[in-house]
């Protein structure tokens, strides 16, 4: 398989009066072709910044970001984005909004209005088609922003947190459809999420990000085949597989209740 | 009454209340004129100034026209050129912040003050009551757009740049919707400026137009004639405010679904 994403000697440091702050610190990693990789850190490690010099949406202070062979250097047409907003256009219908990208890209109208029925269809969406934003539930947004981020047939995803802003339940079944779409379309992602189960369930890899420094602390591969289910969530390696990255992230964030427990 | 639903009930009230108090403060009105002998010329009764439209109808609906059609040139002129001068003032960040102090500081300027300069400039004839009314109605529209165009949302401006919209697309696509209702609230007041515009300009320089009659009508103390041309310059001016809510109500359907 070949390397789809090559980050490699990335620094973001961000200048705030004659103070630097350096959001990511020197993060190394690939992702091979198909491949889907989590990173999973506490609010502030700077993950999600290092999606966005992935998406081409923030300048990269030093080192690169390869994609497809190319340094990215600002947004690009092959990759499909997902955020934690759903960021659907009010005035536009589930139709009308997962084209956009078609739109704003120029490409023929009628073959992905094809491809959008039938993304609209695997996410359990059928004849919503017509409906507005509003007239949605939070989890239905986020479905019709997984199509639009895939209408366009993208080698690559980046998802900052997408799934964050839902509750729970919500939140379980979005998993599941993302696992769905995976097996079906199989794309290079990019996950980010603060949650480890999520992380755990989704990825084939998860790097773990910590504050100081905000850099990848650990590379780890889920021994988990697919197609998955809901199942895998108990079996006792998955449980180990938590509890060791929840271990090592708060190892390295001296979270106050450690502290306590260690008082 | 008991036997309507609750929600028609209401409708009912939201429409007699108003029409009720209007009702009894013209009463009030007519009796008090009456019960005083109050001189028609200080205050006719709203009976004067109804049948005061047997002998002037022509006239008024002749100066009526006049003012109307002035009115409504300046409403779709300042209309567009607000939007023109919202579009390039937020077109760069530089212009913006040079701009938008002097845009907000000649808002706050009492322009009627300004009325006659445009005479000066202009002459007694329409181009300066149009230029002056356009002057006053095309503030509230750029103010408005501008506001509006500055307000899309963060989000769906960050979604534009990952899927490669340019400048152009990111303008016509996400931030002129999100600004429409911005603009129709701007409109608004636009629509009741425009007349206010014309009617001065015609207090100023004009030999017609119902600016010109309420004067005529003072110097020849017909107060019901004032009254009278008062009730027609608000119909008229319900034209251009009509036309705004209206197309608020389309973008608002466009929007909402």
């Amino acid at each position: 398989m070949a390397t789809n994403i090559a980050v490699e000697n990335v620094r973001k440091v961000y200048q705030t009066g004659k103070d630097e702050v350096e959001a990511v610190s020197n993060v190394s990693f690939t992702a091979e072709e198909g491949e889907f990789v989590a990173i999973l850190g506490p609010s502030g490690c700077g993950k999600s910044t290092l999606l966005m010099m992935c998406a081409g949406l923030e300048t990269i202070t030093s080192g690169r970001i390869i994609m497809d062979g190319q340094p990215v250097t600002e947004p690009r047409a092959h990759v499909g984005i997902m955020f934690q907003d759903s960021t659907l256009l009010p005035w536009k219908t589930v139709m009308e909004n997962i084209l956009f990208p078609v739109k704003v890209q120029k490409r023929p109208m009628a073959e992905h209005k094809e491809r959008a029925r039938e993304l609209i269809h695997m996410v359990g969406l059928s004849g919503f088609e017509e409906k507005k934003p509003h007239q949605l539930s939070g989890g239905m947004r986020q479905r019709v922003a997984i199509c639009r981020a895939l209408v366009t047939d993208p080698d690559i995803l980046l998802m900052d947190e997408p799934f964050s802003a839902l509750d729970a339940m919500t939140r379980d079944e979005m998993n599941d459809a993302l696992l769905d779409i995976w097996d079906r379309y199989r794309k290079t992602g990019l996950f980010v999420t603060h949650s480890i189960r999520e992380a755990v369930y989704l990825a084939d890899r998860v790097l773990v990000m910590t504050r100081r420094p905000a850099t990848v602390v650990e590379d780890l591969r889920i021994p988990f085949g697919r197609p998955r289910d809901r199942s895998i969530g108990e079996k006792a390696e998955f449980n180990e597989i938590c509890a060791y990255l929840r271990n090592l992230i708060e190892k390295r964030e001296d979270s106050p209740r450690r502290q306590a427990r260690a008082a | 009454m008991s036997t309507l639903p609750q929600d028609r009930r209401e409708h009912i009230l939201t429409l007699a209340l108003p029409v009720l108090l209007g009702v009894a403060v013209l009463g009030v009105w007519q009796v008090v004129t009456q019960a005083f002998s109050i001189s028609p010329v200080l205050l006719p009764a709203p009976s004067d100034i109804v049948s005061s439209f047997d002998d002037i109808a022509g006239t008024l609906a002749r100066n009526a026209w006049v003012t109307g059609s002035e009115a409504l040139v300046a409403f779709f002129l300042s209309a567009i050129l607000g939007v023109v001068a919202a579009l390039v003032l937020t077109s760069s960040a530089v212009v913006f912040q040079a701009f938008y102090p002097h845009v907000v500081m000649f808002q706050i300027i009492p322009k009627i003050a300004l009325a006659p300069l445009f005479v000066f400039w202009l002459g007694f004839d329409s181009p300066s009551r149009l230029s002056y009314s356009i002057f006053i109605s095309f503030f509230p529209v750029a103010l408005a757009t501008m506001t509006g165009l500055n307000r899309a949302d963060a989000n769906a401006l960050r979604l534009s740049r990952a899927l490669t919209a340019s400048r152009w697309q990111i303008l016509f696509q996400v931030q002129v919707p999100y600004a429409l209702p911005y603009f129709f609230s701007g409109l608004k007041i636009a629509a009741t400026m425009s007349v206010i515009g014309i009617v001065v300009g015609e207090f100023i320089s004009s030999k017609r137009g119902l600016g010109h009659y309420i004067l005529y009508s003072q110097s020849h103390s017909e107060t019901a004639h004032i009254f009278a041309a008062m009730v027609v310059l608000c119909i008229v001016g319900l034209i251009p405010y009509g036309i705004a809510i209206g197309g608020e109500r389309l973008a608002r359907k466009w929007w909402r679904g």
